[in-house]
């Protein structure tokens, strides 16, 4: 029990102290409002007054009762009997306050009234501000000697410290840590974590602390310590007081790294090394200094075979034909090989593969959220524009600093251009529903790690801890988002954008703030603080040349455009088209039920053509099941023909309402020239107001029959035994109760829509609803200079981190292998010149990617073998092969296996492009895997299990070896299908009898592994089609698999031999060899 | 220059050609395979004569036959936990150098023992006294005292042994790898504890992985599959994946009714000679080696892994006892409750991750929501589990672990969090020869310093490896060298 009540105690006094410092703040906030605290003419003009009239009577030199003498400052410091009266800065711990707040004996001022809140407060204040007396104090009338030499060495070190080196990041508007050290008043406030100086005490202030290196974070941030004399004079400066005087501005001057990632790259000369035969371009000249360095020897060039399957797996994702490959082995010429490479450059399938790469880094994802409402959550619909984009614009070899361009700020640079707007899905697929600082967060840190590989994400709540990147970089990094919204444009051919659309960019506000969030924290913005658009200050200030740009009317006012209105109108033709068949259809119904009717009359006279009246005359109990479904059909009948007719009239009356919305809008927005605008506004509503009204009508009549549907047969039939088996079981009415009530609902709102346009029609003015959405009339140009700035050959991080995540998709392994981040905590490259000289080449060449792929792919470091003997002093050296003796083997990325299965066996389709298809497809539909629908939520499985990349990040892909690989190759339906499918295409070749049995594995080896089987590999393969062809013509007792399913399209051959090609084929593909790349 | 990251290793030290005959099996006839080695001249003497690689028996009697791995990604706060601190509560509000235990600021370890990422740059040691946000009270015979966040499983405390003294010397999330490798993420990507107990024992159950992992592993920043990985020992040591899904515990489990049993078995015996055959060309290969090892627990995976998952057989008694019939305890309660299925049938190491990026146990802000819903989330499933081995008699050859990377400072971060700390904090161990009810090693007053039975992580590795008969250090491999540090020490004092 003991111990509880400790605990409601120690609850208790962080209560009071909270509260303490709730109302410390607000007395705070008050006096802010009062001249500064820390002002020479405070003292006189608050505290003096109240000292006179309540202190010095008995606290004065003289008759200083308990040895307090308050008329100077010295004696207030020194105090009396129990201490000093006062801690400069710090009124909560000040004896003085204590006493006049009544919080400890003795009360004070003794025998009078307690001093008023105001006089509390202001002397709080003041001792908070340092307690000084003013100088020219008509009480003490002596100056303060330890505050002018305060004020000296504020002039002669404090000021020069801070103007060049603190209030790089502690200034109004950088305020690291919330910290601002520009004037007095902000330096007493302190920042985030408490006050950074108690003036009087420097070795309790925070700030001599830092700067002295007693407690973190240690200051200058990320710097030598400060002389010691420095460090001395600013503790000298904090003990007198901490006099400061004016604003203070930061001088000039970036902060610095010397980091190597964020200075230019050199442009290393070409390295002259010892084995200059081997050197077939500078790659390899760099690669083999390095080797020569470290003592090591490259091994021998792969085999042209073995050469050309890697290069097509890497150009293009699949594996050559046994023709290409042929006829490689054919070509002696010297340049057979650059032939090659030039055709696979070529090849459209070129841009799917370096497109499915880029998609990764840019974490591409189609939309998700929940599917079931259709209801897009992350990412944006039809956001595979993009993809295709990146696709086309590989395949044409289009700049990367271009393609950056693009994709941040194509909207702005041809706001008119789709083709190219389709590049700022890149910014549509951090898109998210709940939250748009997760939204911006995203573009942010993602914008920064995969063009820029730094992880600007860090700075999200406090400074970098590694980089020199403030936590204000952060927020003015995403000032140049800020603005920025997606939104969906319609296409041609397709009005409603749910089908079909354009995603894309746009400045939605360009007014929108942004504000730092202390400690990162969304819900406490530094709103005193706005930030502009900058980059990070360690890169400098660079002239970002923000310019707004003015847009046309197709941009701010999409509907405008021609197709739009074509679109829409033929759709208001193809609704009255339908309305009418379906009126057609009702009133042939009804013609029919009308027969039944009389053809029952007829056989047995109970019943009258206007069936109903009749019937209840009868009285109901004499109606027979029959006859009450042949009245419900014609009452149901009736009711559709109303319906339908009603509906008939509701969408004839909206296409010329339609058409008077286009005329309004084109006058509106100007392209119909000399138009009455409000004439035809006028207009527009009104045959607006018409449509409406009937539809509401249309839509009322409907409610109502369903809700007299609901009356009449509260317990429609079961459509089948086990609907009627449920309801059964749920015999409490409830669900008709809800039933009935949600009928009712139903008809109250039709109700009510039709009585808003009725009112409509009677009521004052009101506008008609435009075509389409209208957006601002300008953007910003924040993105375009964001773009331009790291898309540039300045930038000494964008080139090298793009021919890094080239290199590593060529090498298995990239230059710096922490792709994302280049900062001190990431890794060192492990050939710094090469990779310099890699960017600067990658620049000079214009940026072009495809003059990067033909420089490295013909290089002899990526012809080596990727094999070498087990023991060799490489090995010994160089265990991981760091620095290329040799070529890394990979293994096929999980696209590629699946493309190549389907390519060897014929059967990969080679269309490009288009809607995302669903990934549940992937064992039926034969388009290439990058196609398929991609998200955090759903991915094809066998992609998934292959080390799909992760679309929320994904900078290199994992190469992980499982036994559920295994799996999706030996018994997915893609596999097993394929197999059958490509043991028939080698029969055609080979023929199918049993004697061309080596022929067949020959072949297939051929095919599927780019060389031929070794004799005992052929032996091996010939023995099993033998032996399991003698297994399938004993199949009776064979016991098959259980589960799973039969696959009818294409079966297993019924003819033994035939089959057993087929599971050899099989056995193939789930050959180590099929998914590596030696 | 740092060590870079070993993702593509293709390892310096695979096996010989001989051994990767002998070990994938070799044994078949037909094969010339004399002229094959002395073609490559690998007849010839290889420079490790005398090593070879582990046989798969244990160097003495082990205690235990299998290990149960629980961890929590992003860094548990022991003194909520295992470790309670009232001091913390008392000067709650005061900074640290304000109360009688400022010396703890001036202890050596708070240089020592952080490697951060640059020198000197030690996080923010968190001044301000945060109190602790959740009672405790002393529990089971023992009197251990645990936090009321986890009463479940205090309830089993008489069975486990907490240390309370481990330390690490990331300050940062990798040092997730760092508890599984040994080594700060700087060092690469090393084999995992689970790794070399896959290298060092022969499997319990050929049917099914035997070294298993359950639960989303951490992200990229901190180890990503690296965690569970095998580093230079190859990827067929390393971790396998499984998800805990009943109604799909295998994707692509069967071919199909079109094919027989027979003709997809001497399908696979195919492929695996014409993978060894290629793999002559490669000895070197560890990938090579990995895939043929994949094929043939693939194959009997088919059927043992949706056996295994098949709930269903379970008592409701059982699966109450794990939580399944409640919605929060329900998905780590299938993961315990696959964990300890797996046991039983003989999974040799079963490393279960708990806290992904939504679900974290990083409380830099709002400790107490977080963690009130967080312990709720896993409690009673561990509990259960603990509860559930003993019933079955397995806790005694079955050893469970408990641990995260690091712990949490006894100061506050902002208003309502804190900081990771690795100066100090908590694990646990149950079963498999360990003590019950059983406390070893101690942090300091405000649980800042492991100051008595210092452990930093490998000697929990070094136990687990003891208790299972491994001498770590017969199983080092040749040109890989080890630290002492990174093999660690037997915990004796809580072995039974």
């Amino acid at each position: 029990m003991a111990k509880g009540h400790t605990k409601i105690f120690a609850s208790c006094f962080v209560v009071l102290l909270l509260v303490t410092a709730l109302l410390l703040f607000q007395a705070g906030t008050l006096i802010a409002q009062e001249p500064n605290p820390a002002g020479a003419d405070y003292f006189p003009q608050y505290i003096q007054p109240v000292f006179e009239q309540k202190c010095f009577s008995c606290h004065n030199g003289e008759s200083s009762v308990s040895k307090l003498d308050l008329t100077s400052r010295e004696g207030l410091m020194r105090g009396g009997a129990k201490g000093p009266a006062v801690v400069a800065g710090n009124a909560e711990n000040s004896l003085l306050y204590k006493s006049i707040t009544h919080e400890s004996q003795p009360f004070m001022p003794m025998g009078m009234n307690r001093l008023s809140q105001q006089e509390v407060d202001r002397i709080a204040a003041w001792i908070d501000a340092g307690a000084q007396y003013a100088v020219a104090s008509s009480a003490g009338g002596q100056e303060d000697e330890e505050w002018i030499k305060g004020q000296k060495l504020f002039s002669e070190s404090v000021q020069p410290l801070f103007e060049s080196t603190c209030l790089k990041c502690h200034s109004p508007e950088t305020k690291a840590s919330g910290l601002d050290l520009s004037t007095r008043d902000a330096v007493l406030a302190g920042g985030e974590n408490g006050k950074v100086i108690e003036p009087g005490r420097a070795k309790d202030s925070k700030l001599y602390k830092a700067v002295a290196h007693i407690a973190e974070p240690h200051m200058p941030f990320r710097s030598e310590r400060l002389p010691q004399e420095t460090i001395d004079s600013l503790a000298q400066w904090v003990d007198a007081g901490a006099p400061f005087e004016g604003k203070l501005e930061a001088s000039s001057g970036a902060i610095r790294s010397t980091h190597w990632a964020f200075q230019s790259p050199r442009g290393p000369s070409v390295p002259q090394v010892k084995n200059q035969a081997w050197v077939r371009n500078p790659v390899d000249a760099f690669v083999s200094a390095k080797r020569q360095e470290k003592g090591l020897e490259p091994v021998g060039p792969a085999d042209k075979r073995t050469l050309l399957r890697r290069v097509y797996l890497d150009l293009v994702g699949l594996p050559p034909t046994q023709e290409e490959m042929q006829a490689f082995l054919d070509d002696d010429s010297p340049n057979a090989y650059a032939k090659m490479v030039e055709k696979l450059l070529d090849s459209p399938r070129y841009g799917e593969r370096w497109g499915r790469h880029w998609m990764d880094v840019w974490r591409y994802s189609d939309w998700y959220g929940w599917p079931e409402q259709n209801q897009v959550r992350y990412s944006h619909r039809h956001v595979w524009r993009w993809r295709d984009w990146i696709v086309e614009s590989l395949n044409d070899d289009k700049s990367y600093d271009r393609m950056v361009r693009e994709m941040i700020a194509g909207d702005e640079l041809e706001p008119e251009n789709e083709d190219m707007v389709r590049a700022t899905g890149y910014l549509a697929r951090n898109w998210y529903m709940f939250n748009r600082n997760v939204w911006l967060q995203n573009t942010v840190e993602y914008t920064a790690s995969s063009f820029l590989g730094i992880t600007l994400k860090c700075a999200r709540c406090h400074d970098h801890k590694y980089d020199p990147l403030l936590q204000t970089d952060y927020y003015r990094f995403r000032a140049f988002f800020e603005p920025h919204k997606i939104r969906m444009d319609r296409v041609p051919g397709e009005p409603d954008t749910m089908k079909n659309g354009l995603s894309r960019a746009y400045d939605a506000e360009a007014g929108a703030q942004t504000y730092r969030f202390i400690r990162g924290n969304e819900n406490n913005p530094d709103e005193a603080h706005p930030l502009s658009p900058g980059v990070p200050r360690m890169f400098g200030n660079p002239d970002l040349r923000i310019e707004p740009k003015d847009l046309p009317p197709d941009v701010y006012y999409p509907a405008i455009r021609e197709f739009v209105h074509k679109d829409l109108l033929a759709k208001a033709e193809k609704d009255i088209k339908e309305a009418e068949t379906s009126l057609a259809e009702a009133k042939k119904e009804l013609a029919e039920i009308k027969d039944k009717l009389a053809e029952a009359n007829r056989s047995e006279p109970r019943l009258l053509a206007d069936g109903n009246r009749a019937v209840e005359a009868a009285g109901a109990e004499e109606v027979s099941a029959t006859d009450k479904e042949l009245l419900d059909g014609l009452r149901h009948a009736e009711d559709k023909v109303a319906l339908a007719e009603k509906r008939v009239v509701a969408a004839r009356a909206d296409l010329p309402a339609l058409e008077a919305r286009i005329a309004a809008d084109k006058a509106k927005y100007g392209t119909l020239s000399d138009a009455d605008v409000d004439a035809l506004a006028a207009t527009a509503l009104k045959k607006e107001r018409e449509a409406r009204i009937l539809k509401a009508e249309a839509d009322m009549l409907e409610a109502r029959q369903e809700l007299t549907e609901a009356l009449l047969n509260p317990n429609p039939k079961p459509e089948d035994e086990k609907a009627a088996k449920e309801q059964s079981v749920k015999k409490d009415g409830k669900e008709d109760d809800e039933k009935k009530f949600a009928d009712e609902k139903r008809i109250k709102e039709a109700q009510s829509k039709l009585q808003a346009a009725l009112d409509a029609l009677k009521g004052p003015g009101e506008t008609y609803t435009a075509i389409g959405e209208s957006y601002p009339r300008t953007t910003t140009g924040r993105r375009t200079a964001l773009a331009r700035w790291i898309a540039n050959k300045e930038n000494p991080l964008t080139a090298r981190v793009a021919v890094n995540h080239i290199w590593l998709r060529h090498f298995g392994e990239g230059i710096v292998s922490t792709m994302f981040n280049f900062g001190s905590s990431g890794q060192a490259p492990s050939n710094p010149e090469l990779l310099d000289w890699l960017a600067m080449e990658f620049m000079d060449s214009g940026w072009s990617m495809k003059h990067m792929h033909r420089l490295m792919v013909s290089s002899n470091t990526y012809q080596m073998l990727s094999s070498a003997p087990t023991e060799s002093a490489n090995r010994e050296k160089d265990p991981d092969n760091i620095y290329l003796w040799r070529m890394n083997p990979r293994r096929m990325e999980a696209e590629a296996v699946r493309d190549s299965l389907l390519y060897l066996s014929g059967q990969l389709e080679s269309d490009m492009g288009g809607e995302e298809i669903a990934a549940d497809k992937g064992q039926e539909l034969f388009r290439r895997s990058l196609y398929f629908q991609h998200t955090p939520d759903t991915q094809m499985t066998f992609l998934r299990l292959w080390d799909a990349a992760s679309p929320n990040e994904c900078f290199r892909r994992s190469e992980s070896i499982t036994p559920h690989q295994a799996l999706s190759l030996s018994n997915s339906k893609l596999s097993l299908e394929m197999s059958r499918t490509l043991a028939g295409i080698v029969n055609d070749t080979v023929g199918s009898s049993p004697d061309s049995a080596s022929e067949f594995v020959g072949n297939t080896f051929d095919k599927l592994l780019g060389r031929l089987p070794t004799d005992e590999e052929r032996t091996e393969s010939e023995t099993y089609i033998r032996e399991q062809t003698a297994l399938y013509v004993d199949a009776g007792d064979l016991k098959r698999f259980e589960t799973g399913e039969k696959n009818e399209k294409v079966p297993p051959a019924s003819d033994p031999h035939l089959r057993a090609r087929e599971s050899f084929v099989h056995v193939m593909f789930n050959h180590n060899d099929f998914v590596t790349i030696r | 220059m740092k060590q870079r990251l070993p993702f593509a290793s293709t390892g310096c030290c695979g096996p010989s050609r001989r051994v990767f005959l002998a070990d994938a099996g070799m044994g078949f006839t037909g094969l010339a395979l004399g002229s094959m080695l002395a073609r490559d001249g690998i007849a010839a003497s290889p420079t490790h004569e005398t090593w070879a690689p582990p046989d798969g028996k244990p160097h003495f009697a082990p205690k235990a036959k299998r290990v149960i791995w629980i961890f929590m990604l992003g860094g548990v706060s022991h003194i909520e936990s295992f470790d309670p601190k009232p001091a913390i509560t008392k000067y709650g509000g005061k900074t640290i150098a304000e109360t009688p235990h400022k010396d703890v600021l001036r202890s050596t370890f708070v240089k020592e023992n952080v490697q951060a990422l640059e020198a000197g740059n030690t996080r923010h040691l968190r001044m301000n006294l945060f109190p602790l946000q959740i009672g405790h009270r002393k529990r089971g015979q023992s009197g251990i005292e645990v936090s009321d966040w986890w009463p479940h499983v205090g309830e089993c405390v008489d069975d486990l042994s907490v240390i309370r003294s481990m330390w690490t010397t990331d300050n940062d999330h990798g040092a997730i790898l760092q508890f599984h490798t040994g080594r700060h993420i700087f060092d690469g990507y090393l084999p995992t504890v689970g790794s070399w107990v896959h290298y060092g024992l022969g499997s319990l159950n050929d049917n099914l992985p035997q070294f298993m992992v359950l639960g989303e592993p951490p992200g990229d920043c901190c180890g990503g599959t690296g965690a569970h990985g095998a580093g230079y020992l190859g990827p067929e040591n390393a971790g396998v994946p499984i998800e805990v899904d009943p109604d799909n515990p295998l994707p692509f489990a069967s071919p199909g009714p079109d094919v027989y049993e027979a003709e997809q078995k001497r399908e696979f015996e195919l492929l695996k000679r014409l993978n060894r055959l290629a793999g002559v060309e490669y000895p070197d290969d560890p990938k090579m080696r990995a895939r043929i090892k994949s094929y043939e627990l693939a194959f009997r995976m088919q059927t043992a892994v949706p056996e295994a998952m098949r709930f269903k057989e379970e008592s409701e008694e059982t699966k109450r006892l794990y939580g399944l019939d409640h919605n929060v305890t329900q998905p780590f309660g299938e993961v315990c409750l696959a964990a300890r299925r797996m046991s039983e049938r003989g999974v040799r190491f079963v490393q279960v991750y708990h806290g992904t990026s939504s679900n974290k146990w990083d409380a830099h802000k709002a400790l107490k929501k977080s963690y009130t819903d967080l312990c709720e989330k896993v409690d009673k499933p561990i509990a259960g589990l603990l509860k559930d081995l003993k019933q079955r008699g397995m806790l005694d050859d079955t050893l469970v672990v408990w641990a995260t990377e690091f712990g949490r400072t006894p100061g506050a971060e902002g208003a309502s969090g804190r900081d990771h700390h690795p100066y100090g904090f908590s694990i646990w161990m149950a079963g498999g020869g360990v003590k019950g009810g059983h406390v070893h090693g101690a942090t300091d007053e405000l649980g800042f310093h492991a100051v008595e039975n210092r452990h930093y992580v490998t000697d929990s590795h070094a136990t687990v490896l003891h208790q299972l008969g491994i001498d770590p250090r017969k199983l080092e491999v040749p040109g890989r060298k080890r630290l002492d540090i990174d093999f660690g020490n037997p915990i004796k004092d809580i072995l039974v």
